[in-house]
């Protein structure tokens, strides 16, 4: 055993240590206590794929050249040695890259050691098995596969001879992974005398081959790995040594690139990028805007499970003209956003939904409502930007097949802000107005950063299309804003140390430059429009806030979009003589804001329906007097001792109040009237005086129970007790007697033996199909080492969970914090 | 931001506003692919439909060339969701073609194989297809050429129709442009030169053209292009009687040569002139005299006044996919909504203009509309607030205050030729009573109503009492007033049909005057508003007077 990675790391001075874990930030979380443990967490399966994530395809092809050149005694491998593989191929790429490639693997500490003696850290043969999509060698598989391939003549000789459909299945395995899983029963032999009842293999020209897996597995070029035999999915492996050599012509890590893929588009004239995202801003704050209005005006309940229902968004989207998927994005946004929120409803049954919380505009939304169109596009794409939701999910089905809806828990995804950062930087880095196709993105997103993009397509189509929705990019392409504000909100998020946020713009006051940049694309606010006789107004363009308000009062929305078209109905002008406009003043409101003369059938239409406005009042009242005698109710009128009643004469023979019949019933009977009271058809109402009692009750003497005698105890439920006593300090004396390895104590014990931390995995694995008891050492959440007697449950995701069997508790422990496990004996 | 004339809507509507230098060559950009749906006095509306972005695709437009303009003319950023939906939805059209297989016939052809399986799957062409010839192309029933294309067209999928038309027997046809029989020579005016060009480059289509315009013509222009045997349906006998002798003024066609099919007379001559409603007449619950259609190899089918087609009518058009079509309207506003399948099965509209444009040009009377507003006396309001909903309309149009302001009216313009149009027989009792005016009603014969006609013609009646069997086809050159009193509900395309009555250009070019009477703060102002929406996004600005200014003694000018 030569220097550790351990010993490596005690050698470094301090500003390489700080290098490391600046690099690769997830060590310090927590601090480990000492090197031993930085180095046992630095190999640690889970911190070393954190490492590998941020690494382009490139980068990750050396680190398996690495792999792959490793010698079988030393484990070491050198520069040179990888340059060698790398410029095996066809296309070399410049040396300089390779150097540099590993140099990059040096800093991250997943290579370590001097150039001539490089060793691989061991978490990441756990985390990619197969390195450069090659197999095991063979040696390492079966021993008359390694024989086969001792002799390059006789492979090569048996390679030539396959039949075409598994020289199908050799290339395919060749390209990568090197590992195919095989149907049930087809590596069995068929039996004896069927041979002949083969199908015929048209690929073979007609000779029946049987199945191609077989033939290549009879042949040694593939090893079964598992199953495969009757009723059993099994796996079959191609060795490396034949994988090798059918890549000769592409070279050993197969095709290399050392630069990102390039881009077929040309680049556009950037202002039409910049006008189509434009124009795409003025509708996604319009939609937002028409959405939320929709949802002040009938909320929303929340379901039982959290979310808006289907139907709701349904109702939503129908209503603001955008298909379901935009409008449960603009909501999505919306709340990221801080516009929308829930609200509890006092009465706990009130809708019929049976819900107790409806989603509501906030106190936020009037704020943003005032912003002007740059500045409130700027808050929802920031929103967007940041918020870990992906509204691409709202629709489909969870693991339990129920809808997933908008807002509900089951749309987080807290990979959201860096897939949408990682699709836009792709973008960014592009030429300004450049135009790729999602295919292009993605093959792009999957060379910079492979492992990160692998499976997360459909999320990263997303970002593209809820980009070009809220109008980041246009014509496919980042927008001259988008850039602006991307790099604000990454410069945002690199000052990370300004936790007070004392750097923030939105407390400055000042418009950020994306605001600036898209201001100058807007139309600029108009404040008058063009009244023509078919009663419509158009205003020429985003009407400024006041003349918006004006126009929502005197007439109905018609059209929508850069400008706006509107049109004067008999209602309209009804609502806005409601809303307290006489008809003097809607003829200079129109007057005053048209450009144009205004047509004689608008002021007709005015004069109009004002004048048949307030034909009809309607009041409340308390009650009223009436009577067939106008001389009695003008007497009662006039009666001083009334004056409290508030009388006011309705008609000849009507008087109202606004006090409650009862009442006045009292004071025109004290005044000497004798008044009668009537219901509501008129009829006379008599009144009798009614007895009044408490409600019912049961006796008290049916209450037997005396609260103060002890309560008793059955014989089971004390066992249960004594039971549950003994084993608790079974449990204790078990716990003095951990063993040394668990017990770890770095502080105390020394340079304790690191032991590997996959062992420890093992141990756990074993314990968990045997149902063992295991002693369990970690570290917890604050770096001090602690050890437990459990019994592993699962092993999953990340995390043991394991029973305590003292407290009966279910305990969960992350694995990369496990330092050792040993069973209990 | 380029400061063009035009607007492009998030709802697809574009709007062009006039005055601004550039209108004009946006509107000629547009014009292919948008259709215009408000033409009033400062900003003109159009829209942008699938409809319409397909038929500019057949006129031989792309999709890039529709985004281009856009962008060029517009005042403001054109949403990127707005250009990627116009560029997928020109995309759709032409992936199925309907085309002539030497030897299979007609069948529909896929330039994109999932298309066509996914219609093939489709239930509303169910019946419609025949057998699968090969992967991507099917057989069709020559029959169902119009329905499969009206089911495609609604599955969003339209078929480039690449069958094309038949010749249909010849027959000689000619414009008399030099005059005949001593007339004056003419010559057919710019507008109805493109609306023929229009039409025949496209094959089938409707041309819309206001009332007085000349739309008699395009049809005989057409037929003189086509020089084929020609089917021409008509609303009714007279009008069918006015296109023949405007055909015989006008071609190198005789008096022989053109045949009357109607309830009268069942003549079928190389170029036949048949009734809607001889056409739709049943017997025993059949359609007794549809072997018209199939009685010669007809070359042209022109359809007069196409948004009156009667619903069965389609369906037999549906049959007529390989004959060339021809639709004339005045307003493609149907009341019962069907304007698409006017284009699915007629044709798209091949050529519109605006009605203000062409009187500019001074091929139209130049019209003053005026709205009288009657006050109703205290009995009559009484009674019409009593009154049930369904005879509310009745009451208030025909209120007997409206009969002295219609007196006054007449006598306003002592020298005019006067029509009073009313829909109430009772009431143009009472008019005809009070003008002591002749009446023309349904119940009035063919020859007597030719009677009349010829009478006002030559200004020995000067003031004619018609019901709504007016409304359509007939010609009354000198008629420079009308009044209106009462109609047909809210019916917008009544109201330009009786507009029309008096736009036919008068001999020295004076104005015309059109003149509705409603009874004011009743149902009559509310119909009368919606009649008048159609002729106000026209740019017919009307004016509104009081009854009182009409009935007292001082008229004051209304010019």
């Amino acid at each position: 055993m030569t220097t550790s990675l351990a010993d490596h790391l005690r050698s470094l001075p301090d500003e390489s240590l700080a290098a490391l874990l600046q690099l690769r930030p997830d060590l310090v979380v927590p601090v480990p206590a000492d090197v031993s443990a930085l180095a046992t967490r630095a190999q640690s399966r889970v911190s070393v794929a954190r490492a590998l994530d941020a690494l382009d395809q490139f980068t990750l092809l050396m680190l398996d050249a690495a792999r792959l050149t490793r010698d079988a005694a030393e484990q070491t491998t050198s520069t040179d040695a990888v340059l060698a593989m790398a410029t095996a191929g066809p296309h070399p790429p410049a040396p300089t890259t390779v150097r540099a490639a590993v140099n990059r693997l040096r800093a991250l500490f997943v290579l370590y050691g001097p150039e001539s003696a490089l060793r691989v850290v061991a978490g990441v043969d756990e985390v990619s098995p197969y390195p450069a999509g090659l197999g095991r060698p063979a040696a390492e598989l079966d021993a008359r596969a390694a024989a086969l391939c001792a002799d390059p003549a006789k492979l090569r000789r048996t390679l030539l001879a396959a039949p075409p459909s598994a020289r199908a299945i050799l290339d395919r395995l060749a390209a990568g992974p090197p590992v195919g899983s095989v149907p049930a029963g087809a590596l069995q032999a068929p039996a004896l005398g069927a041979e002949d009842d083969l199908p015929p293999d048209p690929t073979n020209g007609g000779v029946p081959t049987g199945s191609p897996v077989r033939w290549l597995v009879d042949h040694h070029l593939l090893v079964p790995v598992s199953g495969g035999r009757a009723g059993v999915t099994g796996t079959v492996e191609l060795p490396r040594e034949v994988g090798l050599l059918l890549r000769r012509d592409s070279g050993p890590l197969g095709p290399l690139r050392s630069s990102p893929p390039p881009v077929a588009t040309a680049p556009r004239e950037p202002k039409a990028a910049d006008s189509a995202g434009a124009g795409q801003t003025m509708e996604v704050v319009r939609h937002t805007e028409a959405l939320l209005e929709q949802l002040a005006a009938e909320p929303a309940p929340v379901l039982r499970s959290g979310g808006l229902g289907v139907r709701d968004l349904r109702r939503l989207a129908r209503a603001v003209g955008v298909d379901e998927p935009a409008a449960a994005l603009l909501l999505e946004v919306a709340y990221a956003g801080g516009l929308i929120g829930e609200v509890d409803l006092s009465g706990a049954t009130t809708t019929r939904h049976g819900a107790d919380q409806q989603v509501l505009p906030t106190a936020g939304y009037e704020v943003w409502r005032a912003g002007t169109l740059a500045q409130r596009w700027e808050q929802l794409a920031r929103a967007w930007l940041t918020m870990t939701r992906q509204a691409g999910l709202v629709g489909q089905r969870d693991d339990r097949d129920r809808p997933i809806t908008v807002l509900s828990a089951e749309a987080e995804r807290a990979g959201g802000p860096a897939a949408r950062r990682a699709v836009l930087e792709v973008l960014a880095d592009l030429e300004p107005a450049t135009g790729p196709t999602p295919e292009e993105v993605l093959a792009l997103l999957d060379w910079r950063a492979p492992r990160r993009s692998r499976g997360r397509e459909t999320a990263h189509r997303e970002v593209l299309a809820e980009a070009a929705t809220l109008g980041v990019t246009g014509l496919g392409a980042l927008t001259s804003y988008g850039r602006l504000l991307l790099a604000d909100v990454t410069a945002a998020d690199e000052h990370g140390d300004d936790p007070l946020g004392l750097r923030s713009d939105a407390e400055s006051g000042e418009a950020s430059t994306a605001v600036r940049a898209l201001d100058a694309l807007l139309p600029a606010p108009v404040d008058h429009f063009l009244v023509q006789a078919d009663l419509t107004v158009v205003v020429p363009g985003p009407p400024d806030p006041a003349l918006a308000a004006e126009l929502e009062v005197v007439a109905e929305h018609e059209s929508a979009g850069g400008a706006s078209v509107h049109r004067v109905t008999p209602a309209s002008v009804r609502r806005g003589l409601d809303a307290g406009y006489s008809a003097d003043d809607l003829h200079a409101l129109f007057r005053r804001r048209s450009r144009t003369p205004v047509p004689q059938g608008l002021t007709y239409l005015v004069d109009d329906v004002a004048r048949k406005h307030g034909g009809l009042r309607v009041g409340s009242a308390g009650g009223y007097v009436r009577s067939d005698d106008e001389a009695l109710l003008t007497e009662v009128l006039a009666d001083r001792r009334l004056e409290p009643l508030a009388l006011r004469r309705l008609a000849p023979t009507v008087l109202s109040t606004p006090y409650q019949v009862g009442r006045m019933l009292l004071a025109l009977r004290d005044a000497g009237y004798a008044p009668v009271p009537e219901d509501a058809s008129g009829a006379a109402v008599l009144a009798r005086p009614k007895t009044r009692r408490a409600p019912a009750r049961v006796p008290v003497t049916t209450r037997t129970l005396d609260p103060l005698t002890t309560p008793k105890l059955a014989m089971p439920r004390l066992l249960g007790v004594v039971e549950q006593i003994r084993r608790g300090d079974a449990a204790a004396r078990a716990a003095r007697r951990a063993p040394a390895v668990v017990r770890g104590g770095v502080g105390r014990t020394g340079p304790a033996p690191v032991p590997s931390h996959s062992d420890a995995l093992a141990v756990l694995q074993q314990a968990v199909r045997d149902r063992a008891l295991v002693w369990v050492g970690y570290v917890d959440a604050h770096g001090a080492t602690a050890s437990r007697l459990v019994r592993p449950v699962s092993i999953g995701a990340g995390y043991l969970r394991a029973e305590d069997d003292r407290t009966e508790m279910l305990h969960t422990f992350a694995l990369h914090r496990i330092t050792a496990a040993v069973l209990e004996d | 931001m380029s400061g063009g004339p035009l607007i492009v809507q998030s709802d697809k509507t574009l709007l062009l506003e006039i005055d601004h230098p550039d209108a004009q060559a946006c509107r000629m950009a547009i014009a292919p692919f948008a259709e215009l749906e408000r033409s009033p006095e400062h900003v003109h509306t159009y829209r942008l439909t699938p409809l319409g972005l397909w038929n500019a695709r057949a006129a031989g437009h792309d999709a890039e060339g529709v985004v281009d303009s856009l962008i060029k003319y517009s005042r403001y950023p054109v949403p990127h969701g707005l250009l990627v939906d116009v560029a997928e939805t020109m995309d759709r059209y032409g992936r199925l073609q309907l085309a002539n297989d030497p030897a299979h016939g007609l069948v529909l052809r896929a330039l994109d194989r999932l298309v066509l399986i996914e219609v093939a799957k489709s239930k509303k062409l169910a019946g419609m297809l025949g057998a699968k010839l090969d992967d991507d192309t099917i057989a069709v029933h020559p029959s169902e050429r119009g329905r499969l294309k009206q089911a495609l067209l609604k599955l969003g999928w339209p078929a480039e129709d690449l069958a094309g038309y038949v010749d249909g027997e010849a027959h000689s046809i000619e414009l008399a442009e030099d005059g005949k029989d001593g007339g004056k020579p003419w010559t057919l005016r710019s507008y109805q030169r493109e609306a023929v060009e229009a039409f025949w480059a496209g094959g089938s289509g409707v041309v819309v053209l206001p009332c007085g315009a000349g739309k008699t013509l395009v049809g005989a222009a057409a037929m003189a292009e086509a020089k084929a045997t020609t089917l021409i349906l008509v609303t009714n006998t007279v009008a069918g009687r006015q296109w023949k002798r405007e055909l015989i003024a006008r071609t190198s066609l005789t008096e022989e040569e053109i045949g009357e099919y109607s309830g009268e007379r069942k003549e079928i001559r190389p170029v036949t002139i048949a009734t809607y409603q001889v056409l739709t007449s049943r017997k025993k619950g059949a359609f007794t005299h549809l072997d018209l259609f199939g009685a010669r190899d007809w070359g042209l089918v022109v359809y007069d006044e196409v948004h009156l087609l009667p619903a069965p009518i389609f369906r037999f058009t549906a049959d007529l996919q390989a004959r060339r079509r021809l639709g004339l309207t005045a307003t493609l506003v149907r009341e019962d909504g069907r304007e698409g399948d006017v284009f699915s099965l007629i044709g798209p509209k091949r050529y519109d203009a605006p009605w203000k444009d062409i009187e500019s040009q001074g091929w139209i009377a130049p019209a003053q509309c005026t709205e009288v507003r009657v006050t109703l006396t205290d009995a009559e309001r009484m009674s019409y607030a009593t009154a049930e909903a369904e005879e509310r309309y009745r009451m208030a149009a025909t209120a007997r205050t409206k009969l002295p302001v219609v007196k006054a009216l007449v006598n306003r313009h002592p020298d005019e030729q006067v029509l009073v149009i009313g829909g109430y027989i009772d009431q143009l009792h009472q008019l005809g009573e009070y003008l002591d005016a002749p009446i023309v009603q349904g119940s009035t014969t063919n020859k007597e109503r030719e009677r009349l006609f010829d009478a006002f013609r030559s200004g020995e009646v000067r003031t004619l009492v018609i019901s709504k069997v007016g409304n359509f086809s007939i010609d009354l050159p000198e008629a420079a007033v009308a009044i209106q009193v009462s109609g047909t509900f809210g019916s917008r395309q009544e109201e330009a049909q009786r507009l029309g009555r008096v736009l036919r250009p008068k001999a020295d070019g004076r104005q015309a005057h059109f003149y509705t009477v409603v009874s004011r703060d009743t149902i009559d102002t509310e119909y009368a508003a919606h009649r008048q929406r159609f002729l106000a996004e026209q740019g017919y600005a009307y004016t509104i007077v009081d009854a009182d200014d009409v009935l007292g003694p001082k008229l004051p000018t209304v010019d």
